[in-house]
């Protein structure tokens, strides 16, 4: 026994002696030529197919949108070609024709044509494509995709209640190829989804039903071997790992660096941060680190950080159908408590700035949507001015605490999720801070997201982190405030209902509408929602119309916004864009395509 | 032979019975969770910038994977699949099956396990018989203290230690991971290699926190058997160092398989600590993502492979017991 | 999942102690290595930290977001966290979250495993088929993976929840262990005797069975708490755990987290409740040692 597990030993030893050895001769001899980035989880056993969660068809690497969005503050609907070349979109918004790239081909050689596209948009309604949707009323709008020849195809919206959000969600369709995937689409299948939209109600209801049926069958599809429009190919995938070559075929294949990229797994950040202190990832996505791993990261040779504003912020939200958050003056009271600056300091020190104003925006889209700051209140911490709202609400202060009216001490129970070490961190700053100014304040952390989210949407916490500001249309941005976990939901005909506090979603139990000062009675949620219809210039007076309203009546505090950084190393290659490039939100497959990172020159 | 036949039969039932029961047990457990598999995935597309109603389009098709019905409708429904060892689809990705999922991580973790266990058993098992032997001398104590402390430290701790000071102090290991991408698979040099490299951290981050339960066992097991009279006896018949050495140890060795067993089944539950900190992609690994995105299916395939590596372990090592201690071959009870 | 609870005497019967002169055979044992007195030390000032340390706080422990991840110094002995919060008032007060579910996890343990495993054991036949039926379900079933899912379910708002959804997940292998020492006991001469003379089960198992397997469990107790306590701040360095106050296994979560590991800023931070652990470990470890002697005189060579 014990010899064995002596030789056993010995074995393990000189084998991994030799992998050492050999791993660092392999590291020189692949040179500039492979790109290694952190991009998503990897599972191995993902279809490459991407519409699933978990894929292996990586976005801007070896799958191809028709656009990729430019991420801008005011206009969604700015795009850089992708497998569209070029396109047109009719003045009414219904009708975009897509004009697809004249060299466009697929990794085995054969051309992407009007049929690709055709057959995309038929997997995209069966997948549940942004503006594709089988089942009218959830989203969608394209009613109609007419191939006009092999690099043209016309896409149509329902004419009568059009979205300003149509073509940008047409742009992000993912473009399969067809003479692959035909064979598991059924040939009648636009007719059924002609049916699905416009028959009689009961034929309407079948035909949804085999939409709703063949994409449960498709979503766990993919080829086994992959055939790719984009800059590269799936070779392998591990259980940790996925290795992507070159595609020749690519129609900008010249403007690809790299041969191969490793996509690493984005298991957990401190596994990030070791391989960014080795120096060994080219690019990676966002990566939250805190400012002295940070520091330390930008100390190891050829790491550099590109920064760009992002349309995340976290908040802290309140849930107003407990008492006393119902009260304005509580929730502008506790927002005169709270130094932003030093929560965001604890929280999210290098990959975050402090909130300027609590008004449902990030300063880069008050800024980018031309809202006036004059009209709205920072909320710089005053005691002073916090005792007097307070005091409106009809606490009392006593021994240096606050007291409900009844005499009951004023608790404030703050929620946030073991999952995320900044809310987490942030949180137990807050309540410091409260508790400094007399406050009863409590964090609890939730054990998971999944927990956090469902305990959120039920209605059982009181104070709680949640992401606000995500944009970049003006309609996604405040349909995160006054949408459907508010109780704005779509109703027939282009409007919203409201329901009631604790139905239908609602956790946020915000009145339906109130008066404003300078602004009357306004209702949030049907101006949110006139957001999706109007044209640009009347969204810029809702969105400031929004954000007096929120800083009125701060529903929510917004603490910070992220900073999107995206770590790279220079040591391989060069080229990267710059901070606030507005590439920045795509994955680095997408940088490549658009001309940046080039190989280093030995 | 016949006996062993029939003993074997006998854990076969009881091991089924035992599946049923804690398939049972886990399928009412994991429904009673609270958390939304689809909520979290929508988050997601939401933070990408998609529109909330296009999220909402987007995610609809995972409902289609979660089951319906009421709750017995869908535990028989449940039973009948595990009948035909179908563990039902991913929800986490989407459509694929969950013990394509959960086989896949199996591999990489039996693989740790096995290499953990092995080491840890030479090690401990040598240390505790020097430890048995000069219990009385410094080196005695201090091995068994050692033991102790060694098992204490918690594995995760271990893992820490094993990550900073190998892969950022002094990296002469990978990070993360099970294996170098660029290496071609296969039965070749480089590949195997960099298996191998890879595990080796875990491994002994295992090996290390496992090996002073064995020291420990090993310890007072030999010390128990050396006060039997046969020891004594061989003594007395003038037999050799080395015979007397044998005697003892092969009697001593036999508690050591109840622990071994237990171990083998604690490793494969207790793999989450170190894959997680080394990012290696076993089943530790598949269980906790299968727990934050609710993926039902996996989890309770998980659950059950890990409960049947420990039954199978219980049953082999009870066979072993058999085979090897004379007392239990005449048909006394086996404590195990 | 208990496996350290296995250390004794493996498949030899236990041997009878001296009864009653437990506590001055323990002193005796104690005082023949000063190990062991410093471990008895340990242990005892760990048991003060967790009954006394909170009260020597503040309820909100003050912050310092200026002077966050700072090293010690004379007005923080161990530094402070990432707001700048005094480590070892963290570390005192987080005692007694750790210590008290811990013990709770140990006792619960003890007890069940020990009353069912006398119980099967002298009973035998039905019922004890039934007990160790139980006994195997709960030894087969993942331990950790069952708390990971467990954490989803329970608030842990306090240390008692927490503690006995530990102790129930473990006592299995005490309960076999036990059962199977009072298997071999029943048949030794003075069980005979006792049932012989007519005296009630209660009695027998009380008077007579007990005592002779007290010596196991009141090591297996003490592992336990070790065992415990490396389980409990093992989930919350998972993250996976719902927490709303500060105990040691938040505190290195937060700390590796933050990237102390890769940074070494804020070490003192993250060393400070590990060496807590492992010092409380250490203490028991020996103490353990000075037991094991007082029960088994095998192990003393004289």
């Amino acid at each position: 026994m014990r010899r064995t597990a002596v030789a056993a030993t010995a074995l393990a030893l000189c084998a991994t002696l030799a992998a050492t050895s050999c791993s660092s001769s392999s590291s020189s001899s692949k040179g500039g030529g492979t790109f290694t980035a952190i991009l998503t989880q990897i599972d191995s056993k993902a279809p490459i197919n991407p519409y699933n969660q978990s894929t292996n068809s990586f976005r801007g690497y070896n799958a191809m949108m028709l656009g990729w969005s430019k991420n801008t503050a005011t206009d969604p609907n700015k795009f850089y070609p992708a497998i569209a070349k070029s396109w047109e979109l009719s003045p009414d918004g219904t009708k975009l024709t897509v004009h697809i790239q004249p060299n466009a081909k697929w990794s085995d050689g054969k051309p992407v044509t009007g049929d690709d596209l055709k057959l995309s948009a038929a997997v995209a309604y069966a997948e549940g494509g942004s503006a594709f949707a089988a089942i009218p009323g959830t989203a969608g709008g394209t009613v109609d995709v007419k191939v006009i020849d092999d690099k043209t195809v016309e896409f149509d919206q329902n004419a009568t209640k059009p979205l300003n959000t149509w073509f940008a969600n047409v742009m992000t369709m993912y473009v399969l190829p067809a003479h692959v995937w035909s064979a598991q689409v059924p040939s009648d299948i636009w007719d059924t989804i002609h049916t699905a939209l416009t028959g009689s109600a009961a034929d309407a209801k079948t035909a949804q039903d085999t939409i709703t049926a063949l994409g449960k069958k498709l979503i766990g599809w993919g080829p086994d071997k992959d055939v790719s429009a984009g800059p590269f190919t799936l070779t392998r995938v591990t259980t940790s790992e996925a290795l992507l070559t070159k595609n020749k075929n690519f129609y900008d294949a010249d403007k690809i660096a790299p041969s191969q990229v490793v996509i690493k797994n984005y298991q957990d950040n401190s596994t990030i941060v070791n391989l960014l202190l080795k120096g060994e990832i080219d690019g990676s996505v966002y990566v939250a680190v805190s400012q002295s791993q940070l520091d330390k990261i930008l100390a190891v040779k050829g790491n550099q950080v590109v920064s760009g504003a992002s349309p995340v912020q976290a908040s802290l939200v309140f849930n107003e159908s407990k008492k006393p958050f119902d009260n304005v003056h509580v929730r502008r009271g506790l927002a005169y408590l709270i130094d932003r600056a030093q929560v965001t300091k604890v929280g999210e020190s290098s990959s975050g700035k402090a909130s300027p104003y609590p008004a449902g925006l990030t300063a880069a889209q008050i800024q980018g949507w031309g809202v006036s700051t004059s009209g709205l209140n920072a909320y710089s911490v005053d005691t002073a001015k916090a005792a007097t709202e307070f005091q409106q609400a009809g606490l009392k202060q006593a021994g240096g605490k606050w007291t409900l009216p009844d005499g009951k001490p004023f608790t404030v129970p703050i929620q946030t999720t073991s999952d995320f070490n900044d809310w987490t961190s942030g949180a137990s700053n807050v309540a410091a801070q409260l508790q400094a100014a007399g406050v009863d304040a409590k964090v609890t952390a939730s054990s998971d997201y999944a927990t956090y989210l469902a305990d959120l949407a039920a209605g059982k916490f009181t104070v709680s982190w949640w992401l606000t500001a995500l944009g970049p249309s003006a309609y996604n941005i405040y349909q995160r405030l006054y949408g459907a976990a508010n109780g704005w939901t779509l109703g027939t005909g282009g409007g919203v209902a409201h329901s009631a506090a604790g139905q239908s979603g609602n956790w946020m139990g915000e009145a339906e509408s109130a008066d404003v000062s300078g602004l009357g009675t306004v209702n949030p949620g049907e101006l949110t929602n006139q957001l999706s219809q109007v044209p640009p210039d009347q969204q810029k007076q809702i969105v400031a119309k929004l954000a007096a309203f929120t800083n009125d009546q701060v529903p929510a505090i917004a603490m910070w916004d992220y900073v999107n950084q995206n770590f790279v190393n220079t040591n391989r290659f060069t080229g990267f864009p710059p901070n606030d490039a507005d590439v920045l939100r795509q994955p680095q497959g997408v940088w490549m395509q658009l001309g940046y990172i080039k190989a280093k020159a030995k | 032979m016949r006996n062993l036949l029939v003993r074997l039969a006998g854990h076969l039932v009881r091991a089924l019975v035992m599946i049923w029961v804690v398939a049972t047990f886990t399928f009412f457990l994991i429904r009673l969770m609270p958390g939304d598999p689809v909520a979290a995935q929508y988050e997601k597309l939401v933070q990408q910038g998609m529109s909330p109603d296009a999220a909402r389009n987007a995610t609809r098709l995972t409902y289609g994977f979660l089951p319906t019905g009421s709750g017995w409708d869908q535990y028989v429904h449940y039973l009948w699949r595990l009948l035909h060892f179908d563990f039902g689809r991913s929800t986490q990705t989407l459509g694929v099956n969950a013990s394509a999922e959960v086989l896949t991580g199996a591999k990489w973790t039996i693989g740790l396990v096995l290499a953990g266990i092995l080491i840890s058993f030479a090690l401990g098992t040598v240390l505790g018989v020097i430890a048995a032997i000069r219990r009385s001398s410094g080196v005695g104590d201090a091995l068994t203290i050692t033991g102790s402390l060694f098992h204490a430290i918690p594995q995760f701790v271990m893992a820490l230690v094993l990550i900073t000071v190998f892969t950022v102090i002094w990296p002469v290991f990978p990070t993360d991971g099970n294996v170098d991408i660029l290496v071609d698979p296969g039965f070749n040099g480089p590949y195997v290699a960099s298996l191998v490299s890879h595990a080796s951290l875990p491994a002994l981050a295992y090996a290390l926190s496992m090996f002073g339960s064995y020291l420990l066992t090993m310890r007072s097991s030999v010390i128990s058997v050396l006060g039997d009279d046969f020891v004594l006896a061989a003594e007395l018949r003038g037999l050799t160092r080395t015979m007397r050495l044998r005697y003892i140890a092969r009697n001593a060795l036999l508690p050591l398989f109840t622990i071994f067993a237990l171990t083998i089944g604690f490793m494969f539950g207790g793999a989450v600590f170190i894959e997680k900190a080394f990012n290696y992609p076993g089943m530790g690994i598949t269980l906790i993502n299968s727990i934050g995105h609710r993926d039902y299916s996996t989890m309770n395939a998980t659950f059950l492979l890990i409960t049947a590596a420990v039954i199978v372990a219980n049953i082999v090592a009870d066979l072993l017991y058999t085979a090897i201690d004379p007392r239990v071959r005449r048909g006394g009870e086996a404590v195990a | 999942m208990v496996t350290a609870v296995e250390i004794p005497t493996g498949n030899t019967p236990a041997l009878t102690p001296a009864r009653r002169g437990f506590w001055r055979n323990l002193w005796r044992v104690l005082r023949r290595k000063p190990t062991r007195v410093a471990g008895a030390v340990i242990v005892a000032l760990f048991v003060v930290m967790g009954v006394v340390g909170p009260f020597l706080y503040p309820a909100n422990l003050p912050t310092d977001p200026g002077n966050a991840y700072a090293g010690p110094s004379g007005s923080h002995l161990l530094g402070t966290d990432f707001q700048g919060t005094d480590v070892l008032a963290l570390l005192v007060t987080g005692s007694r979250y750790v210590l008290v579910a811990a013990v709770i996890a140990a006792a619960c343990t003890v007890v069940v495993g020990t009353g069912i495993g006398l119980y099967a054991g002298y009973r035998r036949g039905g019922p004890d088929s039934v007990l160790m039926r139980i006994t195997d379900f709960i030894i087969t079933i993942p331990g950790l993976p069952l708390l990971l899912v467990l954490s989803t379910l329970w608030k842990y708002s306090n240390p008692l929840t927490m503690g006995l959804v530990l102790g129930v997940t473990g006592w299995g292998s005490v309960a076999r262990a036990v059962r199977s020492q009072t298997l071999s006991l029943r048949e030794r001469g003075f069980i005979e005797a006792a049932r012989g003379l007519g005296l009630s089960t209660a009695h027998v198992v009380r008077k007579e069975l007990l005592p002779n397997v007290a010596p196991y469990v009141a090591m297996n107790l003490l592992i336990s708490v070790t065992v415990y306590i490396y389980l409990e701040v093992g989930l919350f360095f998972l993250g996976v755990l719902p927490f709303n106050e500060n105990n040691w296994g938040v505190m290195i979560s937060q700390a590796v987290q933050n990237g102390v590991t890769q940074t070494g800023q804020g070490l003192a931070y993250l060393l400070s409740p590990l060496v807590a652990i492992l010092l409380l470990t250490l203490g028991i470890v020996l103490l353990v040692d000075a037991m094991d002697e007082v029960f088994n005189p095998r192990l003393r060579e004289d």
